[in-house]
């Protein structure tokens, strides 16, 4: 039991970093970005390449985001910023094409097979917990998965940057107005969503190995778990993931043969009582 | 016909005839290529094994080539992405067929995509030489005369592991298979043969493919207190459950039995990877002097050892080049009809090309993933070998009894 919670814990760590970007970027850009799994991909991939050259991971954890997030920040203000007025069909073209053009890239600059990392030495292997053995590393993720989201949301409701966001998500005309600097809200915004798309990659890749495919794997469920808590909001992401990562531990370990539909008939059932999700508003 | 245009024609088939050809012509015309097509997914997530297929393309048409081509007529190589759609497969296939002139279709990597590019070589009048695809069904319910296999297919593998497991000491195992035909199939075959022998299947299941968290299985195959977890997961899914696994702790309690153990899997696990068993299609460290010369080779090519694919894409080229020869014509009926029957002696060991269902009968092997100084990576170390009458399943089926 205390197993399944830490499993359900692990992934929903996971799945926050990847979905509350998702989310922030809608909220703010309203745009629905299908390139937002690669990041996560490119940040796992980016995080082989930094543990190689300096041999340890912590520097992984600091220079990948960064580096994610930087590009991010580019591909918003040389591609992105040109179609917000135009019909949404361009967004899912635009950000589509994204995400096969830099899926190829990593494909043809690592090759086929996927990039084991190790976690670091202290983190390797198991704990003892009264009866249980669980990784070190598993509970490292939950631990990071908590702090980056008390992180996001102390930044989101308690400092001045984080006001001007949230009033560019309520009305970024009306913010526009009143002096914020829309245009670089957005690029920032969605270089820090990158940022934390790349975080959650390089923490994924000593559980799961980068690997291709892992983005488009991640987005499915990132879509999931932003349907459940609500397009745009913080909490609401923080609450999804957590229902999407007990929906599947638990799923596969008491009904396995019904453990993909459990996820999807708690997002369907949510669409037909609160369409706009557990935290979001009606429009 | 008007007269001046029948002796027209009659001088141009006199002289066609090679009364009055100059030589020089007459080579030119003999030295048309051969052409093979490869519709093999380069990208996409299976694009490990058209890669491997392409690798080993590779390095045939260099040899091929040094020793002069086949016929005295040099070997061509068409590549095609299909993605490893089977539409898509099927599209370029036919692409290959029509447009190029291809004879011979090979490379492609999933038999979803073999099953649908199979069912058209009737009616194209093209060969269809399998080096990869394991699914049982291609040579049995689903098998046509232009359809070959080279390759070990999966209930091949399965029956070599079993073989292996019979003899052993574990009793209780635990199956796990991706929740599609292959991994269905490969524990049905597997509960069957290892019942049969005497021992315990002590759990199932079917994760999703694409699992990304196996914790939840992993649990439940520690509580099972199995000997044993067998494992039908395509490539990155398996990668994911050993690396997961070895972090739980699981793989020193319970051993994982791979239905492929393949190289890739070694490269991106490591370390954690030692111990696993399973079966092998094609371990390159099968210890020939045939087989120490290609990996050899295959290693200046490319920098890196052959995998489980760059093996028996090879010998299905060396093969298929050989039976041309024999025939003395690249037709494809002549082919097919100096191939059925026929014998070969391939990396690994002898080859036979069973007439009846095109099945190439061949030696099976339970290897080991350990660690050797010698390589960067985990390699299989051979634990057992069988006959191919005893891994080879009987005519037109998946079944062995």
């Amino acid at each position: 039991m205390v197993e399944q919670l830490l499993n359900a814990l692990t992934l929903a760590g996971l799945l926050f970093l990847v979905s509350a970007g998702l989310s922030l970027v809608f909220g703010i850009l309203r745009v629905v970005n299908f390139a937002h799994g690669v990041f996560y991909m490119l940040g796992a991939y980016l995080g082989f390449t930094t543990v190689a050259l300096s041999g340890a991971f912590w520097p992984a954890l600091v220079a990948v985001p960064l580096v994610v997030g930087t590009l991010g920040a580019l591909i918003e203000s040389s591609t992105l910023r040109f179609i917000y007025r135009r019909p949404p069909i361009y967004q899912l073209l635009l950000t589509f094409g994204l995400a096969l053009i830099l899926e190829e890239g990593v494909r043809i600059l690592y090759g086929p097979t996927a990039k084991g990392i190790d976690p670091p030495a202290y983190l390797e292997g198991a704990v003892r917990l009264g009866s249980l053995q669980y990784p070190r590393y598993r509970l490292f993720v939950v631990a990071l998965g908590l702090v980056v989201a008390a992180a996001v949301w102390l930044f989101l409701r308690r400092t001045r940057a984080g006001l001007v966001i949230r009033a560019v998500a309520q009305n970024s005309e009306m913010a526009d107005c009143l002096g914020a600097d829309v245009a670089r809200v957005r690029t920032l915004v969605f270089g820090a969503a990158c940022a934390l798309a790349g975080l959650g990659g390089v923490a994924a890749a000593p559980m799961t190995t980068a690997y291709l495919g892992m983005g488009i794997g991640v987005i499915v469920d990132a879509f999931v778990v932003v349907v459940i808590g609500g397009l745009g909001s913080i909490g609401g992401s923080m609450a999804g993931s957590l229902i999407v990562g007990a929906a599947q531990t638990w799923g596969a370990f008491y009904l396995p043969e019904t453990a993909m539909v459990i996820m999807y008939a708690v997002m369907g059932a949510i669409l037909i009582f609160r369409p706009w999700g557990l935290f979001g508003e009606p429009e | 016909m008007r007269r001046r245009d029948f002796l027209t024609m009659a001088a141009v088939g006199g002289l066609g005839a090679g009364l009055g050809v100059p030589a020089f012509l007459r080579r030119a015309a003999a030295a048309t290529p051969i052409k093979i097509g490869m519709p093999a997914a380069l990208s996409g997530g299976y694009a490990q094994y058209g890669i491997q297929a392409k690798r080993a393309a590779e390095l045939f048409a260099k040899d091929i080539t040094a020793k002069g081509g086949v016929l005295g007529r040099p070997v061509e190589f068409l590549y095609e992405d299909t993605a490893g759609d089977p539409a898509t497969a099927v599209r370029k296939a036919q692409k290959l067929v029509e447009k190029d002139g291809v004879k011979f279709l090979t490379g492609i990597a999933l038999s979803s995509e073999a099953l649908a590019v199979s069912a058209k070589c009737p009616e194209w009048k093209v060969i269809f030489m399998s080096t990869i695809n394991g699914a049982g069904s291609l040579t049995a319910k689903a098998w046509n005369r232009y359809f070959f296999r080279v390759n070990t297919s999966g209930p091949m593998g399965a029956r070599a592991i079993s073989l292996y497991l019979a003899e052993g000491p574990m009793k209780r195992f635990f199956a796990l298979g991706s929740d599609y035909a292959w991994g269905r199939d490969s524990v049905a075959s597997f509960t069957t043969q290892i019942t049969a022998a005497k021992k315990e299947i002590v759990g199932t299941d079917y994760p999703p493919v694409g699992t990304k968290d196996f914790a939840s299985y992993i649990a439940k195959i520690r509580q099972s207190r199995a000997d044993g977890v067998y494992l039908a997961l395509p490539g990155q899914d398996a990668t994911i459950y050993l690396k997961q696994a070895h972090q739980f702790g699981l793989n020193q309690e319970v051993k994982p039995i791979m239905e492929i153990l393949e190289l890739e899997n070694m490269k991106a696990v490591g370390d954690a990877m030692v111990g696993a068993i399973g079966s092998s299609r094609y371990p390159f460290t099968v210890d020939t002097p045939r087989n120490r010369d290609f990996v050899k080779r295959f290693h200046a090519l490319h920098g890196l050892y052959p995998d489980m694919f760059d093996g028996e894409t090879y010998e299905g080229l060396e093969w298929l080049a050989q039976v041309i020869q024999k025939a003395g014509t690249d037709d494809v009926e002549k082919v097919i009809d100096t191939w059925e029957d026929s014998s070969y002696e391939g990396l690994e060991g002898p080859f036979f090309m069973r007439k009846c269902d095109h099945q190439a009968v061949q030696l099976g092997f339970a290897v080991e993933a350990v660690k050797d100084p010698k390589y960067p990576h985990p390699v299989p170390k051979i634990l057992a070998t069988y006959p191919g009458e005893k891994v080879t399943p009987k005519c037109r089926s998946e079944d062995f009894s």
